[in-house]
């Protein structure tokens, strides 16, 4: 996670809070929260290589797939959830949305924009576009429901999932009137508060 | 690697769970690796059902490796190098440490069936006393798998300032109605061993071996997977030439007649009713009016529990379970679910997935 987003979700979670992580990787936004705002956190992960850096870490994390676990984490006590970068690897991300406003009242949600125009441009080109946020080749992609800022916000609109705060990034992790005035075309992340 | 094999006695009376007293008792015990100065680097390895203190190495006298051989020693996963690691026999145990073989002072009989029943929180009470005498005030981490696994969880529960790791690994926080009916099974077959003698067969100078046999043979196929088994015997058939037993067909068959020989050989039948028993028994939750979060959270220690894909005597759902428990109870556990080929033996292995898991926990800061 690049550094300015880092700080976006480092100041929407509350000093104390018990948050839980999907897809949280190897564990350093959770180190990160729970040196710096004292959070009581949990990450949930899939793959046996980064649930060992959570380990070294010192970060507690649960092996578990998401698509099935979410729901597993309700009455757990939650203040908010986690989900960077992860909603476009799920199965069932509508459905996973839904529960994860079960699990904590507040989530917290980056998610790289398929709208951006370096990745249009790809698909100009008649290629499956590439990007810094979304590297990977069309072959190897864990991604399976990618969607444009314009789509996920639809989204929220018709599941009625409201949009506390929102940042738009551009492609190079900050804030710029461009990512802001016209994010579906120039901004490369989103990232939302929603509860 | 620094081997020290000592038996110690200690004065101290013991109120055991079930209100009886021992009034002084012994612990066969060994350690590897040296106590650091400030004995801020020791850790304890608990044994599962069947095992005992020889936990690695082989040391004078011993003609085996350690039960968990593949994971202790220097530079290996527990490195003997850095960490003092200690382990013993239980009490209730047969391989030294005071059980059902010990001569009772009383009547210098050995107690046989009268060795009062034993439960994993006794252990970990017998434990702390070791570690007073040790000096060690508080352990790096408490290890074990099975039955061992739960010592660990005991220890973290029962004393939360003693102990900064533990890891539970192929291990519940209670065992399942199928497993208790397992142990069962084996009971009665040890109890209707025409030399079992209602547990006296010492002081009648016989041994229920049969009995003993066949109820671990019993036992290790639950500690086995069918994949393992399969794929180690097939259905291939003996050869003549080295049969344990003329009937014997397979070379499964022959394999459980060898190891349920072995066993019967070196293990004690009351010691076996003794660990089932406390095996049965183990559920820490029943203090804490049957509420497991209750009872994890004034735990201070990191958690690291492990479950194996083909352990099926404790699946990874009981693994997952305590986790769950753990995080309503909002204390620091991980959980991690690992291929072992072995089924419930796996934790007894070496696997790089394993190995490094328990490795990192156990060096892990934070």
């Amino acid at each position: 996670m690049d550094s300015k987003l880092q700080s976006i979700v480092l100041n929407w979670i509350p000093n104390h809070s018990k948050v839980v992580d999907f897809g949280c990787g190897d564990g350093n936004l959770l180190r990160i929260l729970t040196d710096q705002k004292s959070v009581i956190g949990y990450g949930v992960e899939n793959d046996p290589e980064k649930i060992n850096a959570c380990i070294i870490n010192g970060v507690s994390v649960i092996q578990q797939d998401i698509d099935d676990g979410i729901q597993n984490y309700k009455g757990m006590g939650f203040d908010i959830a986690v989900m960077a970068s992860s909603i476009q690897c799920l199965r069932k991300p509508r459905d996973a949305m839904k529960n994860i406003l079960k699990v904590a009242n507040k989530c917290v949600i980056t998610l790289p924009n398929f709208g951006n125009w370096e990745l249009r441009l790809g698909i100009l080109n008649g290629k499956m576009p590439s990007s810094a946020q979304l590297p990977a080749k069309w072959y190897e992609t864990k991604n399976l429901h990618l969607c444009t800022i314009a789509d996920f916000e639809e989204l929220c609109r018709d599941e009625s999932f409201v949009i506390k705060k929102k940042v738009y990034l551009n492609r190079r992790g900050s804030s710029s009137l461009l990512a802001n005035t016209f994010p579906n075309l120039f901004a490369a992340q989103a990232v939302y508060l929603i509860g | 690697m620094k081997t020290v094999s000592e038996k110690i006695s200690f004065g101290d009376s013991l109120t055991l769970e079930s209100g009886k007293v021992l009034s002084g008792f012994e612990l066969m015990t060994e350690t590897y690796g040296k106590l650091n100065s400030d004995k801020t680097n020791a850790v304890l390895v608990c044994h599962a059902f069947s095992g005992n203190h020889h936990a690695a190495g082989i040391s004078d006298g011993e003609t085996k490796s350690g039960w968990w051989d593949e994971i202790i020693g220097d530079g290996k996963t527990i490195d003997t190098t850095k960490f003092f690691v200690v382990s013993l026999n239980n009490i209730g145990g047969c391989h030294g440490s005071s059980g059902p073989t010990t001569i009772a002072a009383e009547s210098g009989q050995p107690y046989g069936a009268n060795f009062p029943e034993v439960s994993v929180s006794d252990w970990v009470e017998a434990q702390k006393l070791l570690a007073d005498h040790l000096g060690i005030n508080c352990w790096e981490m408490v290890a074990g798998g099975s039955l061992g696994g739960m010592q660990a969880l005991q220890w973290a529960i029962s004393y939360p300032e003693k102990i900064k790791k533990a890891a539970i690994i192929a291990a519940s926080s209670k065992i399942s109605t199928q497993n208790i009916a397992l142990n069962e099974v084996a009971r009665e077959i040890i109890k209707k061993d025409e030399h079992f003698h209602n547990g006296d067969y010492l002081s009648k100078g016989e041994l229920p071996k049969n009995g003993l046999k066949a109820a671990r043979m019993l036992g290790h196929i639950t500690y086995l997977s069918e994949s393992n088994m399969s794929k180690r015997f097939g259905r291939k058939l003996q050869d003549p030439e080295n049969k344990m037993d003329a009937d014997v067909n397979y070379e499964v068959e022959n394999y459980l007649q060898y190891k349920g020989e072995q066993f019967s050989k070196t293990f004690d039948a009351n010691s076996y009713i003794l660990m089932t028993k406390a095996m049965d028994s183990f559920d820490p939750a029943k203090d804490f009016d049957n509420d497991l979060v209750k009872c994890l959270q004034n735990i201070q220690a990191k958690l690291l529990i492990a479950s194996f894909d083909s352990d099926w005597l404790f699946p990874k759902e009981y693994g997952l379970d305590i986790q769950m428990s753990a995080i309503k109870a909002g204390i620091n556990s991980a959980y991690i679910e690992l291929d072992g080929d072995y089924g419930h033996d796996s934790f007894l292995f070496y696997s790089d997935q394993y190995a490094a898991a328990l490795k990192n926990f156990l060096n892990s800061n934070g």
